[in-house]
């Protein structure tokens, strides 16, 4: 399993509980997950917080089988059948990833439109490590 | 000063299992009037249903969540047994850190003594809004005819004294002790019952009708006043049983006879009633929330409806998402196959 310290997992909970991104002060493009030094423009260091809205569309996605899983996810796969994971372009620019729950693997499509929720992502150390999924947008 | 609900969500997870599929694994099904109920999938528990519901009980009012002074949660299904678990509910929803807030875990009662705590913030500090989440996915043994009712779903109500759905008219409470019904001794994950039917029967009668004829009775209010009676759903029968004590009528038990469709929501069980009923209830209608407790107690709490806002998301729209699944895959789900 890719394990991911207690510590260094709490430092992410503005991003994985509630989609904190952040807004360069120099080009004003959003970076989530939050990076060191802005991603489009190279430039700067100095970021504000936004709360992004985690309305997006799916920009690509790959289905998870039996044997596909990582460690931390087989449990899920075995009980949970298939899954599908996408990367997800978000209403506010960055493209994400993220598991897509609540949608039938044979119904996710390109383009289909997405929000997102807390769930379980999986357990070590007998800590529950929640974070945001994309589900599908209510109509 | 008028107190009240000011805002209410609800959600039920998207999986359901029928009646049917209990019995071909078991030869028959033991909740009366159940039948299918609702099954969380492997990623959610009662915390993510709970931030879910939540922030729907926000957008019903409409409400942004540093507005909250107290928040209360309330499950029979916690997923640590000690650590606070209003805290991942609060940090998901961008709830002020500095509001004071409540885990209620004890007993199905947990859903009302959450709202009573609310209400008792919002009475005490006229400015104050409570946000109160019940979420609950009771969990008992395969071999135990308790677990056949056992579902999933989840409430959460805005409360303060602007913006009234419904006005708090007033509540009371009864608590006695009894014992063998629905408990966990310490070191154990699932329900016991010892399935002694009419001793368990006698506590639930008379903690709920102790609690609710009190209300009535302060109240000066006649059984026939009520348009809704929401009732605490171990399965769908017992609403029947207390109700016909209480000398209600089945058409005021209709509107939030949700365990037909999603089956126990233990603590949840009457907050998501009483949703249902908000969903259908008209302008001047009366609506009594009876609770109950095993071990045993009950809150009963009444309120005149004021308004036709409605929530964004509707207890019928929630039973209509649903997508089945068979025996295994619940077992599965549900963590039974060790």
């Amino acid at each position: 399993m890719a394990h991911v310290s207690v510590p260094m997992y709490w430092r992410t909970i503005p991003q994985r509980y509630k989609l904190i991104g952040q807004k360069c002060k120099k080009c004003g493009s959003v970076n989530f997950p939050p990076k060191g030094v802005c991603k489009y423009c190279s430039a700067s260091s100095e970021f504000e917080e936004v709360q992004l809205s985690g309305k997006g569309k799916v920009h690509t996605f790959v289905l998870i089988s039996a044997g596909g899983a990582p460690p931390e996810f087989a449990e899920q796969e075995k009980a949970g059948g298939q899954y599908p994971v996408a990367i997800v372009q978000l209403d506010e620019g960055p493209k994400v990833i993220g598991q897509i729950a609540d949608a039938d693997p044979k119904e996710v499509k390109i383009d289909m439109p997405v929000t997102t929720e807390l769930r379980k992502i999986y357990t070590e150390e007998g800590v529950i490590r929640y974070g945001f999924k994309f589900v599908p947008a209510r109509k | 000063m008028t107190i009240g609900i000011s805002g209410y969500g609800v959600y039920i997870p998207k999986l359901r299992i029928k009646k049917e599929d209990y019995s071909k694994a078991w030869g028959s099904f033991s909740a009366s009037g159940v039948g299918e109920k609702s099954v969380m999938g492997f990623d959610e528990d009662v915390l993510t249903a709970a931030a879910k519901v939540s922030k729907r009980a926000l957008e019903s009012v409409p409400l942004t969540p540093d507005k909250i002074t107290r928040f209360a949660f309330a499950s029979t299904t916690p997923p640590y047994i000690e650590k606070l678990l209003s805290g991942t509910i609060m940090v998901s929803l961008g709830l002020p850190n500095t509001a004071l807030s409540s885990d209620h875990i004890t007993s199905t009662r947990a859903g009302t003594e959450a709202m009573l705590v609310g209400f008792e913030h919002v009475s005490a500090n006229p400015k104050g809004v409570a946000l109160v989440a019940a979420a609950d996915a009771p969990t008992a043994s395969m071999w135990d005819s308790i677990e056949h009712a056992l579902g999933a779903g989840a409430a959460a109500f805005v409360l303060s004294s602007e913006n009234l759905i419904a006005e708090l008219e007033g509540h009371a409470s009864y608590a006695s002790e009894h014992f063998g019904e629905r408990f966990k001794p310490r070191k154990d994950e699932l329900i016991h019952d010892l399935n002694v039917k009419k001793f368990a029967e006698s506590s639930l009668i008379s903690n709920t009708t102790k609690a609710g004829n009190a209300l009535m009775k302060r109240l000066g209010r006649k059984p026939e006043e009520y348009q809704h009676v929401v009732i605490q759903q171990p399965d769908a029968r017992v609403p029947g049983s207390i109700g016909g004590k209480m000398l209600f009528q089945e058409p005021q038990l209709a509107s939030s006879l949700t365990s037909k469709l999603v089956g126990d929501l233990g603590a949840a069980s009457t907050p998501v009633s009483l949703a249902a009923a908000l969903d259908v209830a008209k302008l001047g209608d009366r609506i009594l929330v009876v609770s109950y407790g095993s071990g045993a107690g009950s809150d009963a709490l009444s309120f005149k409806v004021v308004s036709e806002r409605k929530a964004t998301v509707k207890f019928q729209q929630e039973v209509d998402r649903k997508e089945y699944i068979d025996y295994i895959k619940y077992l599965k789900l549900k963590g039974a196959i060790l």
